[in-house]
This record gives structure tokens, C-alpha cells and sequence, in this order.
């Protein structure tokens, strides 16, 4: 009973056959179609273009920072390279890459035939590269967080251009979030229920509602910062009578919601691939669903932990967000421990071992593990104020995440739904190379942010005295940020090559097969 | 070295289980991939998990309470208070010398009490306990000192202060901002100059890579 019921809850009967769309669609259906599949296909392919973007930004930054001193970027230019890194990346990359995957899952998996509000996920996708060109013309240099008085008062006079990308990039979220959640509730009509809502549905209705929320700040700060700019209003200039605290709630409201956004999308992947591919339920369904109202919850008080060494914040509320902050914990592990209590419930296929997919996902899991325990320190007021706060150990845990997590999820549902568009299998052994390339690349990447973080090596640096502690981890950085990019080349030929040439996909793409060795999978009931 | 907040116990702790938790989950995840066996826990070992969970919570919550606390108590400010340093002639007895630091766009400027001024140089004698009074008046920026293991950030307009207890070993020790402030950020740096002689530029007491 409960197998079947967990089957329905994943999703395993509407319309999962490959095709060839990726081959026969026409520009014209890819931008204004309104099939879920063309909405999420351009919203993949616009992301990994962002990610292309934003990751020749860090290689070229990296390659200053390899060696201590001044080498070949300006402050500027490198400020620069770094704010657009940061933006285009979490922006233009992460939130909409999950996103659009999860565009392409929830019909099939809710038992759907389209999106609901598919004009607002056109607007979404446009709006957003509307501000993506923004960007681009205004080169803003203040960061992603856009700290006021800071960021109006930098260099060139194209900078409001970027406060307006802020506002767009807050109206797209907002409109995405109303796709997720109304497809959500749609999926609960069709599908009889909350009770039987695919963990999927569950994870869109929540992150829907946070994006539907937190996204009012953010366009609040944007339009601020834009008529601030502009003299009109002094929301935040502390000179002119505004109050750079009144910044610092009303952004960090959004801001730190903002990292759960990727987060739960990326969680909801996860738990649509896992049974699939293990081909059982998860080890419990309420589990999780507990875990995502709770991550949901614990999400938005928190924002304050990001400026706790300000005086800014203090006394019963600080200690208030210091808890809670430790206390997000539990869902987050809630996750994870159904994840590993589903893998050791029953031998895993032979199938699922070999499958790509199923490698990133694993790989995801490590990431979380080992990105999210340092959230144990970082959340806590006194080793906040020592080594903590706004060095690298900042960069380690949120690029352990960010991508380590979210970002390699987001790309296990890409493989993973590769032969559903193309009606082809990719190349095995290039996705391999890309695989390991990015975990060896990733690790120590994040290995060696923590090592130059521990050393207090500050954010936001160009430029940097060659201390001991400081050197061999800045030099290993660069290294890895290469071996990234080398896995991602790969990506795009194996992914470019593949549609065309790749061997066709048989009529079900993910077969589970048994190692005929290992003991039956079927659970004793 | 003495760290600012006292630390170096606790935290070594926290850190412990920090490493604990992580090798706990990746050992778990390599045995659910690799071990012959298969095991299916029961809702109770999940409880446990969670038990487990909120004891650590409240651990970090009281170990970081506590130390956060005793610092304070130090600068008699038991609360953080905004806006107004504590007038408080017998707490300021209790430290060997008193500076006053301006962080501008971009640097530090030091005022002793004698109300001599120095950019970018804090001299102090080894072992001395400082307090630091720190104001800004342009854009938020931060105030890290590596070798004491502390780190502040002040909003415009607003004053804060915090205390250290200098290094025992004479040398420079660095200074610098942690909140990206503008364009000048990555110079904004000042030294911790401990009087004796040792002139090469240390984090933590140590040498350079180049050893410049």
C-alpha cells in the first residue's frame, strides 16, 4: 500500500517518454511557446549561459588573486568582475537553473498537463534577462548584498542601472513564485489532496510562497536605491537622513530567505529522482514534508545573523535569531537523514550506481554535509565575531551550498532529464570526466576557502599581502576554479555533441536493474 | 595569545563538533553506498537524531551566550547599546590604554589620549589590554584583528567599542576591514605595531611566505 501510494506521490505514470523536442523546435516555440517543457527548456538553456558567463568572470578574477599583490585587474575592474559573479550566479544562474528543472518535473510528476500562470513565467524569464542586460550595461561594483550608503556611492554613472536590475530581479522572482505555487495547488486538485502531494508539490508550494514574499523587500530595496540615486527620496543615506539599519532589516529580509530559494528546489529534485532511481519510496514521506514547513518557517526571522558583529542588532532579539538560526539545523538534517536512510534501506541497483545522475546526487548529499555542519559555528554570536564573519570562510560555506549542493543538483536533474528532450542518451564517459572533474575542483575549492577563512583572509579583496596562511590556499583556489571550468567545457560539448549524435534512448531511459548477486530489493512486509 | 573573546577553549570545542558532525554524515553516506548490509531505522532513531540535535543547539546557544556575555561585561556594556560609548571612569581603569579609531573610506586613523593622531599604526606595548572606541562616518565598515580573533563592524553614525589583549610578542600585527566599503577596500588596512623589533608583517605571530 504505502509502495504504491509513495509511487503516485513520485510521480512515476503521467507522460514520461523521450523525445526528440530539442531537435525540432523552432526559436519561436522556444521563447513563446507555452508547453512546460519549451518554459523550462529556455530557462535552462538562458541559465547555463549565465553560468558560462558568470564562471569566465571568476576564472579571470581568480587568476588575479592566484599571486599576492596587484597583477593585471584594478579595483574597479575587479569589483566589477566579482559583483556580476555573484549576481549572475545566485540570479541569473542557480534560482532560475532549479527552478526551470522543477518547471519541467511538476506537470509529470503532478500529474499535470501544463504550468498554471504560464504568461507569468514568460514575463519571469524576460524580465530577468532584462535585468541580466542591465547588468551588463551598468557594471555595478557594490556586491550583490549592495550594502547602502556603499552603493550610492560608487564609481560611474551608470550605477543606478544596476538598483534597477535589483527591482526587476525582484519582480521576476515574484512572478516565478506565483507559477510554483499555483501549479502546486493545481497539483493538489488533480491529484486528490495534500496527503498525496508529491514531495515536489510540497517543496513548490513552500518555496512559492517564500518567493512570493521575500521578493517584496528585495523590490524595495531596488526601487529605494534607484530614487535615492537619483535624489528623489534618502531611504538609506544616512548624510541625507536616512538610516542604513532600516537597509540592513529590510534587505536581509529578503537576503536570507534569498539562499533557501535554490535550496528547496533542489531538495525537491532530489527527492524526485531518488525513488525513481532507486526504484522504491523514500524512507518516510511525512518526514519530509515536516522538514520543508519547518525549513519554510525557520527561514524568514533569521536574516539579522548576517550583520550580528553590528551594533545593529542586540539583545533578546539577537539571541532570538541566534537560536532559531541553530535551530534550522533540524530540518535541514531532517532532509539528509531520509536521504541516507532510504539509501541503506535496501541494496542499491547496479543500474542507479552506473548512472549519472545518481553520481551528482550523491556528491550533492556529501556537499550539504559538509557545507551545512559549519552552519553550526557560523550561526553563533562569538565565533561570528572572530573568524567568521565576512572572511572566507563565508565564500567556502555558501559555495558548498550554493553549488556544491544545489547547483550539482539542479545539474543531476538535467542529466537525468536529458533523454526526455533530446530523445538521446549522453556521452558515459564524458559525463564522467565532467563529474569528477567538478568534485575534485569542488572540494578542494571549498577545502581551501575554509583553510584561507580560518586565517581571517577577507572578502572582497583584489589585492593581498603574501602572508603564509594566506598564499598556497589563494594559488590552490585558482587551480581548482580551472578544473571547474574544464568539467563544464566538457559539459556543453558532451551536451552539444550528444543531441545529435548520442545513442537514441530506449523506451524507458531509466530501467532499475539489480546487480543479480545482491539480495532481492523487494521490502519484507 | 590570549584571544579578545576567550575562545580558544570553547571554540576548539565547537569545532570538534563541527568536524564530528561532518565525518558523522559522510561516513554514514559512504556505509549506505558500500556496506553489505541493509538497515532500515525505525521513526525512534530519527527522535534520537533530533534530541541530539537540540541539545547542540542549546549548547551553542549557551556556549556563545555566555562568552558574548563575559566580553561585554569587560567593556561593561551588558547589553550592545548604540550610539553612545559607556562614560565609566572605573571601567576605564581597568584598561592599560585607550584609542580612539576613525575608519574612513579608506583607513584607520588612531587617536590616543594624549590626542596624538596616527594613521594605520596602533601602538601598543606587549600584553596590554586596549580598548578600542571605533567610529565611522561614510559607509559601514568593519574592524578585524586577526591575532586577537575579533571582529566588529560599525554602521555610519553609530560608535562601538571592544577590547583586546595585545599580543605578548612584539611585531606588526595586522588591522583591517572586513566590509566591502568601496573601491579602496583591499587597502584598507592598519598595524597593530606591538613596540619591539620584529619588522616583518605577521597574522597570527608568524612569517612571511616570502619572508619579506
Amino acid at each position: 500500500m504505502a509502495h504504491e501510494l509513495d509511487f503516485q506521490r513520485t510521480g512515476a505514470k503521467p507522460h514520461w517518454k523521450p523525445e526528440d523536442i530539442i531537435g525540432t523546435i523552432s526559436l519561436k516555440t522556444l521563447f513563446f511557446s507555452d508547453d512546460y517543457r519549451h518554459i523550462a527548456l529556455k530557462g535552462i538553456l538562458s541559465a547555463f549561459v549565465m553560468l558560462a558567463l558568470g564562471g569566465a568572470f571568476a576564472l579571470v578574477f581568480r587568476t588575479e588573486l592566484a599571486v599576492p599583490g596587484a597583477q593585471f585587474l584594478g579595483a574597479r575592474v575587479y569589483m566589477t568582475l566579482m559583483t556580476m559573479h555573484g549576481m549572475l550566479m545566485v540570479f541569473g544562474f542557480l534560482i532560475p537553473l532549479t527552478i526551470s528543472v522543477c518547471y519541467y518535473m511538476m506537470p509529470k510528476v503532478l500529474g499535470l498537463e501544463r504550468l498554471a500562470a504560464t504568461r507569468a513565467a514568460h514575463w519571469s524569464y524576460w524580465i530577468l534577462i532584462g535585468a541580466v542586460v542591465l547588468l551588463v550595461i551598468g557594471r555595478p561594483d557594490f556586491t550583490w548584498t549592495a550594502y547602502a550608503p556603499m552603493s550610492l556611492r560608487v564609481g560611474g554613472g551608470l550605477v543606478w542601472m544596476g538598483h534597477l536590475a535589483i527591482l526587476l530581479v525582484a519582480i521576476s522572482e515574484f512572478l516565478a513564485g506565483i507559477v510554483l505555487t499555483l501549479t502546486a495547488l493545481a497539483g493538489v486538485k488533480a491529484g486528490g489532496g495534500w496527503k498525496t502531494l508529491p514531495m515536489m508539490g510540497w517543496a513548490s508550494a513552500i518555496v512559492g510562497l517564500l518567493l512570493i514574499i521575500a521578493t517584496i523587500p528585495l523590490g524595495f530595496i531596488g526601487l529605494g536605491l534607484f530614487t535615492d540615486w537619483m535624489e528623489m527620496t534618502a531611504w538609506f543615506d544616512p548624510a541625507r537622513g536616512g538610516s542604513v539599519k532600516f537597509f540592513l532589516y529590510v534587505f536581509w529580509t529578503y537576503g536570507h530567505p534569498a539562499v533557501y530559494l535554490p535550496f528547496i528546489p533542489a531538495i525537491a529534485i532530489l527527492y524526485t529522482l531518488m525513488p525513481r532511481l532507486l526504484g522504491r519510496p523514500m524512507w518516510s514521506y511525512w518526514s519530509g514534508v515536516v522538514a520543508f514547513v519547518l525549513l519554510g518557517l525557520f527561514a524568514m526571522p533569521i536574516g539579522p545573523h548576517h550583520f550580528q558583529p553590528l551594533y545593529t542588532i542586540s539583545g533578546w532579539y539577537e539571541r532570538m535569531v541566534q537560536i532559531f538560526t541553530l535551530l534550522v539545523f533540524i530540518p535541514s538534517v531532517l532532509h539528509v537523514f531520509n536521504w541516507i536512510a532510504t539509501l541503506w534501506s535496501d541494496p542499491i541497483p547496479a543500474s542507479a550506481r552506473a548512472s549519472i545522475p545518481f553520481k551528482f546526487m550523491i556528491a550533492s548529499i556529501a556537499f550539504v554535509i559538509y557545507g551545512g555542519a559549519t552552519a553550526y559555528v557560523n550561526g553563533q554570536i562569538a565565533t561570528d565575531s572572530d573568524f567568521i564573519h565576512n572572511t572566507y570562510w563565508i565564500p567556502a560555506h555558501f559555495h558548498a551550498m550554493f553549488f556544491g549542493f544545489a547547483g550539482q543538483m539542479a545539474f543531476a536533474g538535467f542529466y537525468y532529464l536529458y533523454p526526455y528532450f533530446t530523445g538521446r542518451m549522453y556521452n558515459q564517459r564524458m559525463a564522467s570526466s565532467h563529474f569528477w572533474l567538478w568534485q575534485i575542483g569542488l572540494f578542494t575549492k571549498i577545502t581551501m576557502m575554509f583553510v584561507a577563512g580560518y586565517a581571517y583572509f577577507p572578502r572582497w579583496v583584489y589585492d593581498y599581502l603574501p602572508l603564509k596562511e594566506w598564499v598556497m590556499p589563494q594559488m590552490m583556489i585558482t587551480a581548482s576554479g580551472f578544473l571547474i571550468g574544464l568539467g563544464f567545457l566538457i559539459f556543453v560539448i558532451n551536451v552539444a555533441w550528444s543531441a545529435r549524435r548520442g545513442e537514441p534512448a530506449p523506451e524507458e531511459p531509466w530501467p532499475v536493474e539489480h546487480d543479480e548477486a545482491a539480495p532481492s530489493a523487494v521490502p519484507a512486509e | 595569545m590570549e584571544y579578545a573573546l576567550g575562545l580558544s577553549g570553547t571554540q576548539a570545542f565547537l569545532m570538534t563538533i563541527t568536524i564530528a558532525i561532518t565525518v558523522l554524515g559522510l561516513v554514514g553516506l559512504a556505509l549506505a553506498l558500500f556496506m553489505e548490509k541493509r538497515w532500515r531505522p525505525t521513526y525512534n532513531f530519527e527522535y534520537l537524531f533530533i534530541a541530539g540535535l537540540l541539545v547542540m543547539a542549546f549548547y551553542g546557544d549557551w556556549a556563545s551566550t555566555s562568552i558574548y556575555k563575559a566580553y561585554q561585561e569587560d567593556l561593561r556594556a551588558s547589553e550592545k547599546v548604540s550610539g553612545k560609548f559607556v562614560e565609566d571612569a572605573d571601567r576605564d581603569k581597568k584598561f592599560d590604554r585607550i584609542l580612539t579609531v576613525v575608519a574612513f573610506q579608506w583607513g584607520f586613523a588612531f587617536i590616543t589620549e594624549e590626542k596624538e593622531m596616527s594613521r594605520n599604526a596602533a601602538v601598543v606595548k606587549p600584553g596590554e589590554r586596549v580598548l578600542f572606541k571605533v567610529v565611522t562616518n561614510d559607509v559601514i565598515h568593519g574592524f578585524n584583528i586577526p591575532a586577537s580573533g575579533i571582529t566588529a563592524e560599525i554602521d555610519p553614525g553609530d560608535v562601538r567599542e571592544l577590547w583586546i589583549r595585545a599580543p605578548g610578542k612584539p611585531g606588526k600585527y595586522l588591522i583591517q576591514c572586513v566590509n566591502y566599503c568601496g573601491i579602496g577596500h583591499a587597502q584598507m588596512k592598519a598595524w597593530l605595531v606591538v613596540e619591539g623589533d620584529a619588522p616583518t608583517a605577521q597574522l597570527n605571530g608568524g612569517e612571511t611566505a616570502n619572508g619579506a
